[in-house]
């Protein structure tokens, strides 16, 4: 009887390293800016929406004049800016977020779900503790020391939550429509791929033509899609799948961003993916011998590309005697080399994710292949 | 360390967590009802397709009769004599209802985009002073929905 208010307790009182946060910060912050900066384009190029058709979910009375909406924008950018750059972070990101929904609300016509994501995780992110890490107006101390980074942040579990809602709502709505279920949605889609493909210069091979027209092809495509939604949503909250998930939404998002136009979607939800990375840092190990160019180059790349500061690089001098001029380990504190090695460098660094399972999967292969062979 | 008004207390965070996912619940399955989905995450567009022809009720003779908008565009004259020009994307900015008489993508499916004609019809209806002739306005819309002809659709707005 206990247990429950102790979750209870965990789960809300639960104080954790914020350095990625500031990260998620920035990412978002930025992406609320582009989003504005796309409003501002449509206005410069349609007008004020007041002016012509639009449909408000408010009264009528709420939506602003023209004046008012071009000073909603323009305090937007600001509060944008100001999040990034990490002068009142939170309260910039409230009020970012805050008033794109309210615009949202005055003009149906101008929802579209991955504005609407980008907002609500924003509007969320302003409740954790994204201000102690990546201030960039403090120019070198941008990030505070460790016992001031510990907070509460139980909103990350709610910015959590809002990611896993957006695959269950876009999977629900898929298993609810019969057509999406049977792949005829898709077969519809895919039917048109040719003729994008040849606006763009791209004539698709005869087995591909034979592929995309074919109803197996579609419905396993129907079925796959769908799967893969419903295993991201879930699959991020189990420890043992949640890089699975992770690597396979940075996939699948990849893969909708090369065949259809959903504005900023794939960005934002790439982005909010960095939410699911363990906050505490410098928990593995980079080690190089600083003699070796390769090692030394990879040592370098790591310093740039370690965005979520996962490891702590330490030159190997003097080397050992046969040892390998770079190892990596991982939490668990497995020392790897080689491919595996690299493979234990993907899964923590962005950049690098999308080769995290090739390179693992290369890995186990040749490793049993040489334990065979021995 | 940084001081925020966001920093919520241990009392306020159960409150505010809960209060957030009751809203975002509702308006989840409240979307399922609406016919664009509007806050329901649905992502993916379906693959339906729609052509709209606009046509105008009017009056002419005493006698009422349906004429065909060619171009989007018609020209009357109102009391005074003096000739007016009406064109539909003058007012229905929203690309996917801007094109007319000939098949377009339903961005959302059809019955989003059925459901934002007929607001554009009747929007564009209210805005019509110098038109002493057109009483209505209709859209005739065949729809085809992934692949397959759905029918026939008439919208209608009378003028307020």
């Amino acid at each position: 009887m206990n247990a429950l208010p102790a979750v209870w307790r965990r789960f809300f009182g639960e104080e954790r390293d914020a350095y990625v946060l500031g990260l998620l910060r920035l990412a978002i912050s930025a992406l609320l800016f582009f989003n504005l900066l796309r409003a501002v384009l449509e206005f410069e190029h349609s007008g004020y929406f007041g002016d012509y058709f639009h449909m408000p979910m408010l009264s009528e009375v709420w939506v602003p004049s023209r004046a008012g909406y071009q000073l909603i924008l323009g305090a937007q950018g600001l509060a944008a800016v100001l999040a990034f750059v990490g002068l009142w972070p939170r309260e910039a990101l409230l009020v970012a977020s805050s008033l794109g929904l309210y615009l949202l609300t005055c003009d149906r016509l101008q929802y579209h779900n991955n504005r609407y994501t980008l907002l609500l995780l924003g509007l969320l992110l302003a409740f954790t503790p994204c201000d102690r890490s990546l201030l960039l107006v403090r120019k070198r101390s941008h990030t505070l020391p460790r016992a001031q980074r510990i907070a509460p942040t139980f909103a990350r579990r709610l910015f959590q939550i809002q990611v896993s809602l957006v695959y269950l709502g876009s999977t629900g709505g898929k298993l609810l429509d019969a057509d999406w279920r049977s792949g005829q949605v898709l077969l519809m889609r895919f039917a048109k791929a040719p003729e994008i493909c040849a606006q763009h210069g791209l004539i698709l091979p005869a087995w591909v033509l034979l592929l995309l027209g074919s109803a197996w092809f579609a419905s396993l495509a129907a079925k796959a899609a769908i799967t893969s939604e419903l295993f991201i949503a879930l699959g991020v909250w189990l420890p043992r799948t949640r890089r699975l998930a992770l690597w396979l939404g940075v996939g699948f998002h990849f893969w909708i961003e090369l065949t259809a136009s959903v504005e900023l979607f794939s960005w934002v939800m790439a982005t909010s993916y960095l939410a699911f990375v363990t906050p505490e840092i410098r928990e593995r190990r980079l080690e190089y011998v600083p003699s070796h160019a390769r090692a030394a180059a990879l040592a370098r790349f790591v310093a740039v590309a370690d965005w979520c500061a996962r490891f702590e690089r330490t030159p190997l001098t003097p080397p050992a005697p046969a040892s390998a001029a770079f190892y990596v380990t991982n939490r668990e504190g497995q020392r790897a080399t080689g491919v595996l090695g690299l493979a234990q460098l993907a899964e923590a660094i962005p950049l690098l994710f999308p080769f995290w399972m090739p390179l693992a999967l290369y890995a186990r292969f040749t490793t049993k292949a040489r334990a065979l062979r021995s | 360390m940084p001081r925020s008004v966001l920093n919520l207390s241990p009392r306020l965070r159960p409150l505010f967590f809960c209060a957030y996912l009751a809203t975002q619940l509702t308006l989840l399955i409240r979307a399922q009802r609406s016919p664009d989905f509007v806050f329901g995450f649905q992502m993916f567009n379906a693959s339906s397709e729609l052509k709209i022809s606009l046509l105008r009720k009017v009056r002419r003779g005493g006698r009422s009769r349906v004429v065909h908008v060619r171009d989007g565009a018609w020209e009357t004259k109102d009391a005074s004599g003096e000739r007016h020009t009406f064109r539909w994307h003058d007012r229905i900015r929203y690309s996917r209802l801007t094109v007319l008489d000939r098949y377009v993508h339903a961005a959302y499916g059809l019955d989003a985009q059925l459901f934002r004609l007929q607001a554009a019809l009747h929007d564009f209806a209210a805005h019509l002073s110098g038109d002493r002739e057109t009483e209505a306005l209709i859209a005739e819309v065949d729809t085809i929905e992934n692949g397959r002809v759905r029918g026939h659709v008439r919208l209608q707005a009378d003028r307020p």
